[in-house]
């Protein structure tokens, strides 16, 4: 995680809670810190899996010898796909959920 | 393929444990809190074999094996794009939509903009998307019934039908979530035990790309089949057949892997076999003959021999492709379009992106207890298909193996069904047994949460917001039985008229309405504060209105030859209407995006309901849209 990361507001007091209910101005910067902190994860996620998937075709398009590659009999294109794809699936979307309550945690912390 | 007494029987064992398991729930659910949302209580164990079997209709269970068989490594894309789609659906929905804590799509797009006609814009959506989605499980219902037991096509259609409403009007969220997630673990039994033992007995997973890398299938068995008039077949190389009697044909010399029927035969697409061949001839075939290479059409009903180890005839739904191609990437489907790297991006896209967008799934999201529990949820649903996807592409290389003779008698759709019958023996017909079931609780899981929600949104948002908001919870209780049972009515009714559409051209068609409309709403209306209602609900109205006019178009083109023949000149447009989210969804994103720019102002009151989609249960600010 980089610190610019890191959520940088007003000392922690338990009026922060008060600020982010009553949505003053303080409060709005306390959520939008949030939100972007939570949208980063997001889309960093994100973007490991779609370039996974991207990369595929793209790989067959300008070096055809992988497609001829096989493990036991079954082309290493099928392995790639249709197998590998879901246990990547499963740990990225585990790590995510752990970072994810991560950060929850620790923004309810710094409010608390 | 004959009747089965196993497979009757396995399908009647199924529907008898759907609906116990729906009257069981019964007793457990009286508020309309358990009707619509389960009453919150869902563990994410429980939820996630649920959403997965929900998730896992006739076009996961059947069609996906189906397509492997027809075009091989390009169709792997679905798999794996109906399971990423609950990634994104993790990263960007599942939480804060639970925390909003509504009943249903609708309620979200009203409670978040404050808008009550938002909510009848989103609700004929939600309506015009469970329809489509539903009559594709109506037709596999009736397919698989009548290919399985020989019964006719209406008795599987009706029989989904009242199992169906039974359990949805019996236990309303709560009783189908116990049905639907016995049906999960019915299904992954049905589709990894026989796919397993099948390689086991058939010499492991290289068998279907040992022998023919760079050949064209041949017949592993000597097989009679029985064309009728006007039926297309297509010799990849000279065959020899044995005519009973004599049969009269139209035979033309184009070679079938590079003719611009093989390679045009989209997803499901039945070339009109009448239209004449150039250079084409008419030949008469009686007794023992061998055919030259090429397309021929017969012109009478006859009983065909093919013999052993000759190259197998394909029919008019698959490309002849020869081995090489349909296991490489590029093949008979990326490859036949012409841009294949194109076609690839956009499939995945409008299949990854589509998932996000279904209501019906959408909604399991609000049983769960908070959103630490949505979350895991939908991790959980990531193993539990993850778990269930390795096995369909199984079945469909395998079938290119053990019975191509399935290519000819255009009948790749029911390879699963076929299978396990060649371990021969009262295994066989065990394991057909268990894949009858396996099917029939495919499509009734599906049609089950699909029903739910209809019913949700007639006898909810229209009825208990729209039309009646004073009605007691009784009474609105009795409105979602009523339109559970009408809506359930209706899916079969027009369950019954669409034979002749694609099993999963239908589905992916839902997909699309779905990507173009819901997904845009729920990304921006979460992450974007200064999305404003008019921008949105214009965008939600222009995505999922072109969306679903190009997919009626399409659907005339196949019912009206004028229509037809003025898309067959313009390739490029007729691929967009066939496909349109690659198109539709940026639309409807720019709409939002521009819309609000240009005309800033959001609602009032954004800032409370991004604390509500955002602030962490822990805060103990919690405050559902709908309390219990």
């Amino acid at each position: 995680m980089r610190p610019e990361g890191r959520l940088t507001p007003p000392p922690p007091s338990s009026s922060g809670l008060r600020e982010f209910s009553e949505q003053t101005e303080v409060g709005g910067i306390f959520l939008q810190a949030l939100m972007r902190r939570q949208l980063r994860l997001s889309l960093g996620v994100a973007a490991v899996f779609f370039a996974f998937l991207a990369a595929q075709p793209l790989l067959s398009t300008v070096w055809k010898p992988w497609t001829r590659w096989d493990v036991t009999g079954v082309p290493v294109t099928w392995v790639v796909l249709g197998v590998l794809s879901y246990p990547l699936l499963v740990w990225l979307g585990r790590h995510y959920v752990r970072r994810a309550e991560e950060v929850d945690e620790e923004f309810t912390d710094l409010l608390r | 393929m004959s009747p089965s007494l196993a497979a009757v029987l396995g399908l009647v064992a199924m529907a008898l444990i759907s609906i116990l398991a729906g009257l069981f729930a019964r007793r457990y659910s009286r508020t309309t809190s358990d009707f619509m949302v389960a009453a919150r209580a869902v563990p994410p164990r429980i939820n996630a074999a649920a959403i997965s079997g929900e998730y896992l209709s006739a076009a996961s269970f059947l069609g996906v094996a189906g397509l492997v068989m027809q075009f091989g490594y390009d169709v792997l894309w679905y798999p794996v794009g109906y399971a990423a789609g609950y990634l994104l659906l993790l990263l960007f929905v599942a939480g804060p939509l639970r925390r909003f804590g509504a009943y249903t799509i609708p309620d979200f797009a009203e409670g978040r903009f404050d808008s009550p006609r938002f909510r009848r814009l989103a609700v004929v959506l939600v309506l015009v998307i469970g329809f489509f989605y539903a009559l594709p499980q109506m037709k596999a219902a009736g397919l698989t019934v009548e290919t399985a037991s020989g019964l006719p096509y209406w008795v599987g259609v009706v029989a989904v039908a009242v199992v169906v409403v039974t359990a949805v009007t019996g236990g309303g969220m709560r009783g189908i979530t116990l049905v639907q997630s016995l049906q999960f673990a019915a299904k992954i039994f049905a589709i990894s035990l026989p796919a397993f033992l099948l390689l086991l007995h058939f010499g492991g997973p290289g068998t279907p790309f040992a022998p023919a890398r760079g050949q064209l299938v041949r017949l592993p068995a000597s097989t009679t089949y029985r064309v009728t008039r006007g039926e297309l077949w297509q010799l990849p190389r000279a065959t020899s057949v044995d005519v009973e009697g004599e049969a009269l044909v139209l035979w033309s010399r184009e070679d079938p892997v590079r003719a611009p029927g093989a390679v045009t035969a989209e997803v499901g697409d039945t070339p009109a076999p009448s239209s004449p061949v150039r250079g084409s001839k008419h030949l008469l075939l009686f007794g023992q003959q061998r055919i030259p290479a090429g397309t021929l059409v017969w012109d009478s009903n006859a009983a065909v021999l093919v013999p052993k180890g000759q190259p197998a005839p394909f029919g008019s739904a698959t490309p002849a492709a020869s081995t090489a191609s349909w296991s490489a990437p590029f093949g008979p489907l990326a490859g036949g379009s012409g841009h294949p790297l194109l076609f690839t991006y956009s499939l995945i896209l409008a299949i990854v992106l589509g998932t996000i967008g279904l209501p019906h799934i959408l909604v399991r999201f609000y049983t769960n207890p908070d959103a630490r529990a949505a979350r895991r949820t939908a991790l959980l649903v990531l193993v539990l298909l993850g778990a269930f996807y390795i096995w369909p592409p199984v079945f469909g290389a395998l079938g290119r193996a053990l019975d191509p003779s399935l290519y000819g008698n255009n009948l790749t759709d029911a390879v699963v069904l076929v299978l396990p019958s060649l371990l021969g023996g009262w295994l066989g017909q065990l394991l057909l047994a268990v894949v009858a079931a396996g099917a029939f609780a495919a499509f009734t899981s599906t049609l089950s949460g699909l029903l739910v929600s209809l019913a949700g949104a007639l006898g909810h948002d229209v009825y208990g917001r729209w039309l009646r908001p004073a009605a007691s919870p009784h009474r609105r209780r009795v409105a979602f039985q009523v339109a559970a049972v009408g809506a359930g009515g209706l899916a079969a009714a027009l369950g019954l008229m669409v034979s002749q559409f694609d099993i999963s051209v239908l589905v992916g068609w839902a997909f699309a309405i779905a990507a173009s409309s819901f997904f845009p709403l729920l990304v921006l209306g979460i992450w974007w504060p200064r999305l404003t209602t008019r921008a949105a609900a214009l965008g939600v109205a222009l995505g999922g209105g072109t969306a679903t006019l190009a997919i009626v178009t399409t659907m005339v083109a196949t019912l009206s030859p004028q229509v037809e023949d003025f898309l067959a000149r313009s390739s490029g447009l007729a691929v967009i209407l066939a496909q349109p989210a690659i198109v539709t969804v940026p639309l409807a994103f720019a709409t939002m995006v521009l819309g609000s720019l240009l005309r800033p102002g959001p609602p009032p009151g954004v800032a409370s309901k991004l604390v509500q989609l955002h602030a962490p249960e822990l805060l103990g600010l919690r405050s559902d849209y709908i309390p219990e």
